[in-house]
């Protein structure tokens, strides 16, 4: 912080400062519990447990990584280099699992592949089997959590491989190819390794989105960092020692998110070629096209067509109140704070952008990514510290109003804000960055600036990004679940919480609408993107 | 009008674009600023507009210091018009609403607009947006959108140097009647010596990071 930056205060500097101490403050209260004392709980937890969460973890992350990297880097290989049957729908369709949160493909991957789940009842039924008969092994244990990340998450690394291998040059491919390799073998020796860094990047993402998620790992009673932390607080009631669990898995998810950052500029600078010498793709017919077609399909079938049909199935079959007074509560609950956290999120991220362009202080361009870095902490740590930072300011700032923060709608918005404003602040970031400068400089020559100029010029010109922004932030919002499950209002359910209890409690046909209802609000975003990707070469950055 | 003393400019570890440059320029005077791409002349406009902050100097436009080492007035409290050769309008907004864009409403906007759309020619087009009109007819606005606000001094950028050498010429003899008409000063930045003579009353060379009138 420099000494004009102190000498000049503004509304436009206080705002970014204000905000970046409010987002970083619920992390720092976690990473502090780890000075404070180790009560017994923790004993308890590092002599019998912890052992199992670290390698429960890192099996989980090994297996995800490994076959997300395998199906989204493949994939994105065929659907830029091969013109196939499908491969115009198959483009977009690829990044429809993204809609389905992982919890969502547990709870219908439990529904279709139980014992007596409807694709063991197909079989027996299609086979004439006994009923005892079981085909598909069980999902309920780690291998299964593997399979449902992997087939949820792959799409961050498709969609960021993709962008890469559009942009590598053909001539590189045709010289591997009179150097004698074929079309596996390009992929293998010259494709994957020239896209090295955007690769680790999306692979970041996934280990992130693996290490933070909390339903899934539940529903199939894995134990993990995220299912102790929560079991310590709720089952031990231990804040404490939850937040010291919460603090060894954020120090796991630092790692991954410098080396997601690192990775994502190393992207960037490593790009081979202009788009000019771009390549074109080698059309094919006969069963080389129709592999293809299914090496595709298989991930989007696995990753959504399934389980949309088995929810469907749940819905519509077994019509248990679909459409119930309840739904409506929790629908109108998730979309009221979804609406409220999108628009609070975007104003924010649109003011702060236009304060670190308007301003100009080095120190409001620094702290700007650290805004962001939300989007990689685990909902359940975000919930643990903001608990602990409203108990302290209730206890210590609003004494006598008895608990006013604690509990309220705000940690849950807070929540909703410190996750997604890297959405929100991405989407405006590149809406600013099409904006001249020489906007701003004739509109400041003709006496406009600050609010004058914010409202005049860039609020009109930056309306798509604006609505864009509302949209991302709302989906994710939708279906956010660890941070909603703790940080709720008592008596205020959401669809995730709704579908998560009824999950919990084995009532999967009752969890049909709200899930439903979840995936079609996640297509809003899907369908920006498929937008994006008709158009754009860039990777659109997703979270 | 406008007075310079002894400044000096640089970029962020780069060597000294301006040094030790002094100017005076009097009210009504057309003043050109002639130089290859990157001499510091773009650089000077934009400090006298205070859209860059100098090293050191000091600036004074109608005998009030906007710049010195203790004095930094911002852009929009300067009173100046600024032109750039890509016009910068306001896409969001029609050529009526980019010529008001910079002055008060009250009863007199109406009627001072119709007259500046009327000066440069331009009435028909006032409900049009940027992207509609011709590169011409957009300039005409951008000069319209300076000179209305009635600045102190108004600060020209390479504003005709996009255009083709007819419509060039047609806009230099309306323009140059319309800155004599209106008692301007200006501060014309470009790199076109038939233009800076056609223009000015004192033409000015960028050498060793000064000015030298020529």
């Amino acid at each position: 912080m420099n000494y004009l930056y102190l000498r000049t205060f503004s509304f436009w500097k206080i705002l970014p400062t204000l905000t970046f101490v409010v987002f970083v403050s619920p992390l720092v209260i976690v990473l502090l519990s780890l000075t404070g004392d180790y009560s017994d709980n923790w004993t308890h937890l590092y002599n019998f447990v912890l052992g199992d969460y670290i390698t429960n973890s890192i099996f989980l992350v090994l297996g995800v990584g490994l076959i997300s990297l395998i199906i989204g880097t493949s994939s994105a290989w065929i659907i830029t280099k091969y013109d196939f049957f499908g491969r115009r729908i198959l483009e977009w369709a690829l990044i429809l699992p993204l809609a389905i949160p992982p919890y969502i493909l547990a709870y219908t991957f439990t529904g279709l592949f139980d014992d007596y789940g409807s694709a063991n009842e197909f079989i027996r039924w299609m086979f004439n089997l006994d009923s005892s008969f079981v085909f598909f092994p069980n999902v309920r244990n780690i291998f299964g959590a593997i399979i449902v990340f992997a087939f949820t998450l792959y799409p961050y690394i498709y969609l960021i491989s993709r962008a890469a291998f559009l942009n590598q040059s053909k001539t590189l491919t045709d010289t591997g190819r009179i150097l004698g390799l074929g079309g596996y073998r390009i992929f293998i020796n010259l494709g994957l390794p020239m896209i090295r860094p955007a690769v680790i990047a999306g692979l970041m993402l996934v280990i992130m989105e693996t290490l933070s998620d909390f339903g899934a790992v539940d529903h199939f009673a894995i134990q993990t960092f995220t299912t102790g932390i929560f079991r310590t607080w709720y089952g031990m009631y231990d804040l404490h020692t939850a937040m010291q669990l919460a603090s060894l898995l954020l120090l796991f998810i630092i790692v991954f998110l410098v080396l997601e950052r690192s990775s994502r500029m190393n992207a960037a600078y490593n790009s081979p070629v202009s788009n000019a010498n771009s390549s074109s793709s080698e059309k094919l017919n006969g069963s080389k096209s129709f592999l293809c077609f299914i090496g595709c399909f298989i991930p989007i079938f696995i990753g959504f067509i399934l389980p949309i049909l088995e929810l469907s199935r749940w819905a519509f079959t077994y019509n248990t109140g679909f459409f119930n007074e309840s739904f409506f509560i929790q629908a109108k609950n998730t979309f009221l704070i979804a609406l409220m956290a999108s628009i609070v999120c975007t104003v924010i991220a649109f003011t702060i952008n236009f304060s670190v362009r308007h301003t100009k202080v080095i120190f409001l361009k620094r702290i700007n990514p650290f805004l962001s870095v939300g989007y990689g902490v685990p909902g359940l740590i975000l919930a643990v510290g903001i608990v602990q930072m409203f108990t302290y300011l209730d206890k210590g700032i609003f004494v006598g109003f008895d608990f006013v923060l604690t509990g309220s709608l705000f940690g849950l918005l807070l929540a909703y804000l410190i996750k997604s404003y890297a959405l929100s602040n991405s989407t405006i970031e590149s809406g600013f960055e099409r904006l001249s400068n020489k906007l701003d400089d004739s509109a400041r020559v003709l006496k406009s600036s600050g609010w004058n100029l914010l409202l005049r010029v860039h609020f009109p010109l930056m309306k798509t990004s604006l609505l864009t922004s509302i949209l991302l932030v709302m989906s994710e919002v939708v279906k956010e679940l660890p941070a909603t499950l703790i940080l709720r209002p008592f008596n205020f359910d959401t669809l995730a919480v709704s579908t998560y209890i009824y999950a919990a409690e084995e009532r999967m046909f009752e969890a049909a609408s709200p899930a439903i209802a979840i995936v079609v609000i996640g297509l809003i975003p899907i369908i920006i993107l498929t937008r994006m990707i008709k158009d754009s070469k860039d990777t659109p950055y997703l979270k | 009008m406008l007075r310079i003393k002894s400044l000096s400019h640089r970029y962020e570890n780069e060597n000294l674009v301006i040094d030790d440059l002094s100017l005076e320029v009097n009210k009504g005077e057309i003043i050109s600023i002639l130089g290859p791409s990157g001499c510091g002349k773009t650089s000077l406009l934009r400090i006298v507009a205070g859209l860059e902050k100098p090293l050191k100097g000091e600036i004074k436009i109608d005998k009030k210091i906007v710049f010195n080492q203790t004095i930094n007035i911002l852009p929009e409290k300067r009173n100046l018009g600024l032109v750039v050769e890509d016009k910068a309008l306001f896409p969001h907004l029609s050529v009526y609403k980019n010529i008001i864009f910079g002055i008060r409403k009250n009863k007199q906007q109406k009627q001072l607009a119709e007259e500046f759309l009327n000066l440069f020619k331009i009435e028909h087009l006032k409900d049009k947006f940027p992207h509609e009109i011709s590169s011409g007819e957009q300039q005409r606005t951008a000069l319209a959108r300076a000179i209305i606000t009635n600045p102190d001094i108004l600060l020209l950028d390479e504003p005709f140097s996009a255009l083709d050498k007819e419509l060039k010429n047609e806009l230099h003899e309306e323009t140059k009647k319309i800155f004599i008409e209106k008692n301007l000063t200006v501060l014309l930045v470009t790199h076109d010596e038939s233009e800076s003579s056609f223009f000015s009353n004192r033409v000015f060379k960028f050498k060793d990071q000064k000015l030298l009138e020529i």
